[in-house]
Parts: structure tokens; sequence; C-alpha cells
């Protein structure tokens, strides 16, 4: 009794620095960004905010020496993320390390234009992790185009109404995700983000049924 | 196979941003060409990251507030595609694919222009007020021998060329300093260099050098 008294002193002194608690780690980051990608859910998004703000103030400040281009820094590294958390790739890297790379990404920009350099390479050029692979499917898609065009119609009623839509869009009146976009009048990101997780459902389920 | 790679205190000053654009350019060439320096500054950005997550600055709860309803209300910024369909350039009847980041850069490219020697060159204008250039050694060229006066790094694109000290060979990266003397040659192949003269070592705006929190994790 009284050793499995020390393990639960044990067990909640080392959950006690932040780094390693629950709502800190990388997996549950990675799901708030996942979140915001699929839905835009604000709660998430603050949530990831609550985190991430000051770190980004703490990086600014150290780089500029000036607490409001810092508060810059935050404000646009976090407007990216907000809109587009679908680039994130967690197979790629951690949370963090995505959000750091945007960080640095406009550090560097912002420290050209103080120069009066508006047309000097950008940072996107050297590290365009922002950048949408392509205009069309990426290549995974196209690749399971033919198996869903025969399996799709018998489950795609399942999904959620707001994937339905997209997908019934996208593969049975054949529109590009652009045009999905402005029909429906939301982000593209978050047209690619809603294909993105119907396949992946739609995946499931053919995988299920066999 | 890559045999000279830019060393991991210059891979680690590109992962953070501190090298001048141009060298920026030739170090993410080579990284596109070279899955072991890809690999590192992956490595880098994730020790970054991690160093990045520790330290935090409170920032007040009406400020945090009105930060957040001013993204919420934010337009999407504008919207990046990656082209990789332009990425080739001619020249006297060959075609050289270029990696990634020189292809990106390919609208900076100016007119190729003969030098003596059977040498080409094209200047790559970043706006920065760098020199940089594209050189191209026919076959059986020679550049003659030369010391810089600044530094000279040197990425080769395709093809080798030769000097007093080795062989490069696509992917190579070749820092030279002041008081190295050498001789580029070709022989039985031509070659195309990524090369930029006087390439500053540091982002010289001074402040944000000294105050770089990360100069402490690699020199010690």
């Amino acid at each position: 009794m009284h050793t499995m008294q020390q393990n639960e002193d044990t067990r909640r002194m080392t959950k006690s620095p932040p780094t390693t608690s629950g709502t800190d780690s990388p997996e549950h980051l990675a799901s708030l960004l996942a979140r915001v990608a699929a839905t835009q859910c604000r709660a998430a998004f603050s949530e990831l905010f609550a985190y991430f703000a000051p770190r980004l103030q703490a990086y600014g400040t150290r780089q500029f020496g000036n607490e409001q281009i810092a508060a810059d820094l935050v404000q646009e590294t976090m407007t990216n993320v907000w809109h587009k958390a679908h680039l994130f790739k967690a197979d790629k890297g951690s949370p963090a390390t995505w959000i750091f790379t945007i960080a640095r990404n406009i550090r560097f920009d912002f420290l050209r234009k103080n120069k009066h350099r508006q047309h000097d390479l950008s940072a996107d050029d050297l590290w365009p992790i922002l950048a949408e692979q392509n205009e069309s499917l990426d290549d995974d898609y196209a690749l399971d185009h033919d198996v869903l065009m025969q399996e799709i119609t018998e489950y795609y009623q399942q999904l959620p109404d707001n994937q339905r839509l997209v997908i019934e869009k996208i593969y049975l009146e054949g529109k590009s995700q652009q045009e999905v976009s402005d029909s429906l009048g939301i982000p593209l990101g978050t047209v690619k983000s809603r294909t993105r997780l119907a396949l992946q459902k739609l995946r499931e389920m053919i995988v299920n049924h066999d | 196979m890559i045999k000279f790679h830019p060393s991991e205190e210059i891979l680690q000053q590109f992962a953070v941003g501190d090298l001048s654009p141009a060298l920026s350019v030739v170090v993410a060439t080579h990284v596109d060409m070279c899955s072991h320096c890809a690999k590192q500054v992956q490595e880098i950005e994730h020790l970054m990251a991690e160093k990045f997550s520790q330290t935090a600055k409170g920032i007040g709860s009406s400020q945090m507030d009105t930060m957040l309803e001013q993204i919420f209300a934010s337009n999407e910024p504008a919207y990046q595609v990656i082209q990789d369909t332009d990425n080739i350039i001619s020249l006297e009847g060959k075609r050289f694919k270029l990696p990634a980041t020189l292809a990106r850069q390919k609208d900076r490219i100016g007119p190729w222009s003969k030098v003596p020697g059977k040498l080409y060159r094209a200047p790559v204008n970043l706006g920065s007020g760098e020199c940089m250039n594209l050189i191209y050694m026919d076959e059986g060229s020679s550049v003659p021998e030369h010391t810089h006066k600044g530094q000279e790094a040197t990425l080769v694109i395709n093809g080798v060329f030769h000097d007093e000290s080795g062989e490069y060979r696509d992917g190579d990266f070749i820092l030279m300093n002041s008081h190295d003397q050498h001789a580029p040659q070709t022989q039985n192949e031509d070659c195309l260099t990524l090369a930029v003269l006087d390439a500053p070592m540091h982002f010289t705006s001074g402040i944000s050098r000294l105050l770089n929190p990360f100069s402490s994790l690699f020199f010690r």
C-alpha cells in the first residue's frame, strides 16, 4: 500500500513540467491543428494561440530587440497558422517545428523589408513551407481516383454533410477545388482539407468493407 | 555521390535565416540536391524549435484577445503555388534541369554573355546587391588562376570541373577564401555552376546577429 502511494506521487511529479503534460504534447497540438484545418475551429485555434503566441513573442523580442515588431511577428505567424493549418503534415515534423519555421521565414522577410527592398528574394523562395504542392489534386488522390469512382457512390453518402458536398462537386460534377471554393464561398484550404478528410474516411470504409 | 558539403556552421546559419540572400540560394540549392544535408537542416530546425518552445514571454490578456479577433477577421494570405514545370534552361544547344530553389529564381536569370576561355556567364539578380552568376564552362575550358578579394561559394549544378585540389561534380559545394588560389578547368565534360563572389558569411544587420539566441547552440 505504501509503495503504491509512492508510485502515485512519482507519477504525479513526472507529469508536472508543462512540456510533458498532455495539453502541450506534440500530439495534442497536432490534433488542434487538424481541427483548425478541417472545421476552422476557433476554440482549437485559441488554444494553439495561447500556447504559441508567448513563445513567438519571446523569439521575436530576442531577434528584433523590439516588442512591437515582435508582436507583429506573432500576429503574422499565427495568421498564417489560422489560414494554412491544412499544410501542416504531422509525418514531416512537430507542430512546434512547423510554426517555428513559419516565424523564421517571416523574420527573414521583416529584416529585409526594413532595408526597403520590396522586390528582394523572399523567404518563401528558400523555404516554400506555405506553398500548396499543386493546383490539381495531389498524387495520392489521383491514384485512388478510379477506385473511388467505382465505390464512391456506395459510401459517400455516409460522410458528414460538409465533406459529402465537396466530394460530390469534385468527383461527381468534375469541378476543380478552386471552383468548389468559389461556388461554396469557402477558402480553398478548407476545400482541400475537407477533401483530404473525406478521402481518408472513404478509404477506411472501403478497406473495412473488403 | 556528393563529396563536398557546406560546413555545419553554414547549414546552421542557413536554417536560422542568417545567411545573405545569395548564399542562402546556393545552400538551399545544394540542399535540394543533397539528401544528407537536407536531413541535417531538418534536424537543426527541430533543435531550434525545441529551444524556441522553451521560452515564453507573457502577453497581456486583452492584447491576446485583440490579436485573436484580428486573426479571425483576416483575409486568407496570398495563395502560393509551387510551379515545378518550368525548370529547364538551354545554352549552346544543351539543356539543363535546375534544382527546385534555382528554378524558382528562373525569372531573375539575366542574359548569357561569352567570357574569354570558352566560358559563359549569366547574372542572377536577387535584388540584394550581391554578385551571383551562373557560369557555364564548355569542354576543355579554363579560368585563369586567381584569388578572391572576399569569399567565393560555388555549387556544381551539372557536369564536372577540376582545380589543383580536386574534382567537383553535381551537387558539390565549394567555399574559397581570399587565401585560396585556384585555376578551375574542364576536360572532356562541360560544367554548369552557380557562384557567389564576396559572399558575406553573416547576415549583417548587426543587432539581429548579436541577439541570435541560437548561436550558442553550435558555437561554444
